[in-house]
């Protein structure tokens, strides 16, 4: 990522009002995770998978304090349950921020499934979602997933493809 | 030991805390060992959910105790969440673990656990969370709440109880997102903040 998508990542981040991110580290956020780190007005969790960084975004929430989780768009699929569980079955929502590994332009055979899988996975679970693939859309694209999930009281997600991460 | 038994006694030690727990029976024994705790207390369905949970709720009020009433089935879903505990190192969350050594909503398959082998304190220490501690009687087991409550660093008891439901208590009703509801607004009333407010009018 080029640092000033990083920064209008961390812009949107805090103009949504988020104070603490959980991530699992992947290779196209890469830029993006030690700049949450060094951010004084965020806390960031490291976590040993994704399921369990959204479970932790939903205790956040119940503390009326505001998450994000951050991940490759593999690690949905290793948050399917929590998500399921806690979004479908009490109304607990988890903001996701992804990367949008397997689109078209994808150079890694491994990350092809990704592509396949996460579409159909957020419309199976009802989670609304924007592809950005534009630096300038980044920042309103956090800040509206945020409003949208805090009068759904579900998840939303913004995935971040094309140029703005390769 | 039974978990009802333990229930009781940890109850009696709660006024300010918040509490996420498990799901099974032991959500209706939770309901009826601790009643002044109930708005305080979120009821949740989700197998490795709740000490996860509950360090993000730990997270977002550090100024508050939280308690995690997880269960042998519920850790072993998701042993990782020791080893962010083991390096995140909250010094406002006990974790109870009800280790039954079963799954004894569906009926009472065994866990790992019940071998004898696998022991969820022993592997919390391994995850950095030094306070972890196996229990077996009711005394150690109240000894421990009471450090645990108090203690600044993470803080894990392993309570080993009887694969029995204390019989003849009353269903809770509430489902997850009535329960999300009551435990957010005890949440907004003794925190006071807002966190699900009013729409825009537009």
């Amino acid at each position: 990522m080029k640092q000033s998508a990083v920064d209008a990542v961390i812009r949107g981040l805090k103009r949504a009002g988020v104070s603490i991110v959980c991530y699992l580290p992947d290779s196209l956020f890469k830029e993006l995770y030690p700049a949450l780190d060094a951010d004084p007005d965020i806390r960031t969790i490291r976590v040993t998978n994704e399921g369990e960084g959204a479970a932790i975004c939903g205790g956040v929430f119940l503390s009326g304090k505001r998450a994000a989780l951050v991940m490759e768009n593999s690690g949905l699929r290793a948050s399917i349950e929590p998500l399921a569980r806690m979004g479908l079955g009490a109304g607990i929502p988890v903001v996701m921020l992804m990367s949008y590994r397997g689109e078209l332009g994808e150079n890694n055979w491994w990350a092809i499934p990704h592509g396949y899988t996460m579409e159909p996975l957020l419309n199976a679970l009802r989670v609304p979602y924007r592809v950005v693939r534009e630096e300038e859309m980044i920042e309103q694209s956090i800040v509206d997933a945020y409003e949208w999930s805090y009068n759904a009281y579900y998840h939303s997600a913004v995935a971040l493809g094309g140029s703005v991460v390769r | 030991m039974k978990r009802f038994d333990c229930m009781t006694a940890l109850a009696k030690h709660l006024e300010d805390e918040l509490v996420i727990l498990s799901l099974g029976a032991s959500v209706d024994e939770w309901y009826n060992a601790a009643p002044h705790m109930r708005e305080a207390s979120l009821f949740q369905q989700q197998l490795g959910c709740v000490t996860p949970q509950a360090f993000g709720l730990a997270a977002g009020l550090p100024h508050r105790r939280i308690v995690s009433l997880d269960t042998d089935g519920g850790m072993m879903f998701n042993l990782g969440i020791l080893a962010t505990l083991g390096n995140e190192r909250p010094n406002n969350l006990f974790v109870i673990v009800w280790d039954n050594e079963c799954y004894q909503s569906i009926g009472g398959p065994p866990t790992h656990t019940a071998s004898g082998r696998v022991d969820i304190a022993a592997m919390a220490r391994g995850a950095g969370v030094e306070k972890a501690f196996t229990v077996r009687t009711l005394e150690e087991f109240e000894a421990h709440c009471e450090s645990g409550l108090a203690a600044d660093e993470p803080y894990v008891v392993v309570a080993k109880v009887a694969g029995t439901v204390q019989p003849d208590i009353r269903r809770k009703h509430s489902d997850g997102r009535e329960d999300k509801y009551i435990f957010v607004r005890h949440v907004e009333k003794t925190e006071d903040i807002v966190i699900m407010g009013p729409s825009e009018h537009n």
